[in-house]
């Protein structure tokens, strides 16, 4: 990486863009309830108002622009209204539209003045439809309110002798974008506007296939050298950290500003080009933590693709994270997707898979606690003298119940309009409806949270109060009753000689599949949801790991004491999957052989194996190839989605006791990377812990 | 220790641990099996755990296990064929490490004569009879052969054994022309000696088979382990020490270097 953006680097994690934002948010309220807007109006009004009084920022080396100024994001109800509009209604999340992903194609074919043409073309033809007219009309105010936005940045920067850069703000994003350089300041403006709009989780997409052609055109012409489309490149990367700290999310840095590489092309052709490798390349070289990276693969995924993956992992980024297209596709396919969509499909902020441009999918209402509802079952169950048979009937009642309870919240979702947003959605501008009506997709996820523990549990009941009968039913109940008080061998003897999931043990694997069939049965037995989607059932956990573990505010889920498993009360439960946290299980190979034997045809809703590698097995170039064959044997073996991790647990222990040395320091979290010395202590403990019991 | 098992006779053995993805192991994706026990005792041994053939107890601040568990070779054959093709199409195999694995030759044969599909790697310090060693060659496709101190009394003293069972099975395996390495731990001021390694260099240069030498630079973290095992650990030298890692005496001879 050169000087300048090496500097640039430094400036923002220093973060000296911030003290150019302006500390209240602006009023648009007062203006909504004047002239007493509609809900999409308001919504429209705060992107426009935000446009506007964004402050145009241009530095004085930067080839790509915007500086978000704004800090917050207005209210546009007052609390009281915005209580009596969304009674009775379920809000995801904070509630706007979030974690779904654009197609960025038709911004940069087609320009802003494009999408406004198809937004005119469609009020003439939709006039007798007040709603239709509406949403156009709030469509095309922010359009000009984009357009309104760049034209100030391109007036800067003539202002300013920049000639290069008012000739890319001058043709972008008004128009279609005829280089690399003008894609990504396309994408960089358009982009970072939707975030201004209180929407989140903004994903990029499908980056190495929709910028291609520009950087194609470029490098095939001489317009660019290699170098300088990686300088480029590098700096749009960079730029996209400038706002990490002001995007809502559980913990800094789990922002869902995700990309999508590799995997295959609508027709089936592989995907992979120069810009794949230039991405990876230049995140390498930048070691921050956006934009996270997704790499599609297949079994027959180039070894040497894989070697440079390998690279991030080795500098502890925690991307990219893999999802196997043989897996994946077919999985979509058979749940009614399109053969095109579902080879289109990128992984949303997390581990979910949606299509870009075609989905309105709420890809995590929430989580269905596997412990939660293994511990009510052997509750119930040894009480009630059910053989294990019928125990494992229990379980799946309150699989179902748990499911069903969040269905049922979710059929009263309300989704926020969204007319900006929609701009980039396939069909919106077309058809006169703004995207939380719904697109082509229109599917909700919900994950099976603690797996490994809970099989584990179910493993343990099974081996020793069934088949072995050492442990009575009474002992074990008084035993989790009371938290193991007084019980320490009884526990020991639960936590080391049960079976357990991660082993290619079929003692415990078994059980865990069964896990995910009974939620599988349950999401396939509901009715439609609202909006006319399925429930995807998924693997993984995000914070959930530890909420439902150790109980949380937010959280509608229940709390597990001790568990059969031997785990006290109030510990962590496995993330996504994983063994369960403090098993040494024998091996990474064991561990994939363990989670391959999960039917993802039906469960696939995404969520990683997470595995942690020493740092020490990445000396040299040799080693690096052994863990990309690793990652090549992941998908051979049929498994769905695998996120690795490099961690050193000194370094780890010394940033705790000294987070003023390790600034940097990226660490994995769930379904995203984050500062290590910015996350919560519990965050850090959890990571400290999984990599203590990985070396033992 | 002899189990009957349909009708067949069956040895047993002790393993201490069953190690998947050893990734510095040898060639490709591995799975390395640690025979416990034995024969050498060698004062800067990292892995403590291996050197008696009785199970031990392991305490860490991540807790206790149990280091040492008795397999049948039909038993540990079956483990590790369930990853004998994944290993096969990475390049690599099973590797049998230790402790010593000609300690437990009968077993450890087995275990080979089991094992489906498989590159087999031997990981020894050559102490042995002939014949055991003569047994495992056989069975296997690549060699790892430590040697350590060439000077007799320096082996006595720091190993607590006789050397000259090892150069005969040098002579063996060079014999058998099957491929192998030298691989020379490099302790400061014992076997990275200018003296030393020239006499390494003399004693396997122009020996067929030899692929080249590993030099294996003194690991400071050594000792960690002696704790976990109740034991003491007791170094003669200076651990602090530079590591003299020279490689000329083996360059002059054309013998093959790498520093691992």
């Amino acid at each position: 990486m050169n000087e300048r953006l090496e500097l640039m680097k430094n400036r923002v994690r220093a973060g000296e863009h911030r003290s150019l934002r302006r500390s209240a948010p602006i009023d648009v309220l007062a203006e909504c309830e004047a002239e007493n807007l509609s809900w999409p109006r308001r919504v429209a009004r705060l992107v426009r108002r935000q446009c506007e009084a964004e402050q145009v920022v241009i530095g004085a080396e930067e080839q790509i622009v915007f500086t978000r100024t704004l800090p917050a994001v207005p209210a546009i109800y007052s609390s009281e209204d915005w209580r009596r509009l969304t009674a009775g209604r379920t809000l995801h999340e904070l509630g706007p539209v979030s974690n779904i992903c654009a197609d960025w194609s038709l911004l940069l074919s087609q320009g802003l003045l494009g999408r406004k043409q198809t937004a005119v073309d469609s009020r003439r033809r939709f006039s007798n439809d007040p709603s239709a007219v509406e949403f156009l009309d709030c469509a095309i105010e922010d359009i000009d309110a984009v357009l309104g936005l760049s034209a100030r940045y391109a007036h800067q920067a003539r202002v300013m002798g920049r000639e290069d850069l008012a000739q890319v703000l001058e043709n972008v994003p008004a128009h279609p974008a005829r280089t690399f350089q003008e894609a990504l300041q396309s994408l960089r403006l358009c982009h970072a506007v939707v975030w201004l709009g209180g929407n989140y989780h903004v994903g990029l997409g499908r980056f190495d296939q929709y910028m291609w052609p520009y950087l194609q055109a470029d490098l095939a012409t001489g317009r660019l050298t290699i170098t300088q489309a990686e300088d480029l490149l590098a700096e749009f990367f960079i730029s996209l950290n400038k706002d990490s700290d002001l995007y809502p999310g559980v913990q800094q840095g789990d922002n869902g500003q995700t990309l999508t590489l590799g995997g295959v092309t609508a027709g089936g052709d592989p995907a992979v080009n120069e810009l794949t490798y230039m991405v990876l390349r230049v995140a390498r070289e930048l070691a921050m933590i956006d934009p996270k990276i997704n790499l599609r693969l297949s079994a027959q995924t180039d070894l040497e693709l894989l070697c440079l993956a390998t690279e991030l992992t080795r500098i502890g980024l925690g991307f990219p994270q893999y999802s196997n297209d043989d897996v994946v596709i077919p999985a979509l396919v058979e749940h009614g997707y399109q053969l095109e969509d579902a080879r289109d499909y990128v992984v949303a902020a997390c581990w979910e898979f949606i299509i870009p441009g075609r989905g309105m999918e709420v890809v995590n209402i929430g989580a269905v606690s596997f412990p939660a509802a293994v511990d009510q079952a052997v509750r119930e169950g040894l009480v009630g003298g059910d053989d294990f048979h019928k125990l494992l009937d229990r379980v799946k009642v309150h699989i179902r119940e748990q499911v069903d309870h969040l269905a049922e919240t979710y059929s009263h979702l309300l989704l926020p309009p969204a007319p900006y947003y929609s701009l980039f959605m396939q069909g919106c501008l077309e058809q006169g409806r703004d995207l939380s009506q719904g697109l082509k997709y229109n599917n909700f996820g919900i994950h099976g949270a603690g797996s490994s523990n809970a099989a584990d549990a179910l493993a343990a009941v099974q081996k020793f109060v069934f088949d072995e009968r050492s442990i009575s039913a009474d002992a074990l109940l008084s035993a989790l009753d009371s938290n193991f008080a007084g019980g320490e061998p009884l526990r020991k003897i639960l936590e080391e000689q049960g079976p357990k999931v991660g082993n290619n043990d079929p003692a415990a694997d078994d059980l865990l599949v069964r896990l995910f069939d009974d939620l599988a049965e349950a999401c396939e037995q509901r009715p439609r949801t609202g909006p006319g989607g399925i429930l995807r059932p998924g693997t993984g956990s995000a914070m959930y790991y530890l909420w439902l573990a150790a109980g949380h505010e937010r959280m509608r889920e229940p709390v597990v004491g001790a568990t059969a498993d031997g785990r006290l009360q109030g510990k962590p439960f496995s993330a996504n999957l994983a063994p369960s946290p403090g098993v040494c299980v024998r091996g990474p190979l064991s561990t994939l052989q363990s989670f391959a034997k999960i039917n993802y045809h039906r469960i696939f809703n995404g969520g990683p194996i997470t595995m942690e590698l020493s740092d020490s097995v990445f000396r040299d170039s040799e080693s690096i190839r052994k863990t990309a064959m690793l990652v090549r044997t992941f998908a051979r073996l049929g498994c769905q989605q695998l996120q690795l991790n490099s961690l050193c647990l000194d370094t780890l222990l010394d940033a705790k006791a000294h987070p003023e040395n390790h600034k940097n320091l990226i660490v994995r979290v769930w379904g995203w990377s984050g500062y290590f010395c910015e996350l919560a202590p519990e965050y850090q403990d959890h990571i400290i812990a999984r990599h203590l019991y990985e070396i033992n | 220790m002899i189990n009957e098992n349909a009708g067949q006779i069956m040895t047993s053995g002790i393993v201490f641990d069953i190690k998947e993805f050893t990734v510095h192991d040898g060639p490709g994706i591995r799975t390395t099996v640690f025979l416990k026990g034995c024969p050498l005792s060698c004062m800067w041994c990292h892995n403590p755990e291996g050197q008696s053939m009785r199970p031990q107890i392991m305490r860490s601040p991540a807790g206790e296990r149990l280091a040492g568990r008795e397999y049948t070779s039909a038993q540990l054959a079956e483990l590790l064929n369930q990853q004998t093709a994944i290993l096969s199409e990475n390049e690599g195999g099973i590797t049998f490490s230790g402790g010593e694995p000609l300690m437990q030759a009968e077993f450890v044969a087995e275990v080979m004569d089991l094992l489906r599909n498989a590159h087999v790697l031997l990981d020894t310090c050559g102490f042995g009879s002939e014949m055991d060693f003569q047994k495992l060659l056989d069975r296997s496709d690549l060699i790892y052969f430590d040697l350590k101190l060439i000077d007799p009394a320096a082996h006595l003293h720091y190993t607590a054994q006789d050397n000259s069972p090892i150069f005969s099975n040098l002579k063996t395996l060079s014999r058998s022309e099957k491929p192998f390495v030298v691989r020379v731990p490099l302790v400061p001021g014992v076997t990275d000696t200018d003296e030393n390694l020239n006499a390494i260099a003399r004693t396997i240069a122009g020996l067929r088979g030899l692929e080249r030498v590993d030099l294996l630079p003194y690991n400071r973290a050594a000792g960690s382990k002696y704790r976990c095992a109740g034991l003491e650990f007791r170094p003669d030298y200076d651990e602090l020490r530079p590591v003299n890692i020279n490689m000329t005496p083996f360059e002059h001879l054309g013998v093959k270097v790498l520093v691992a």
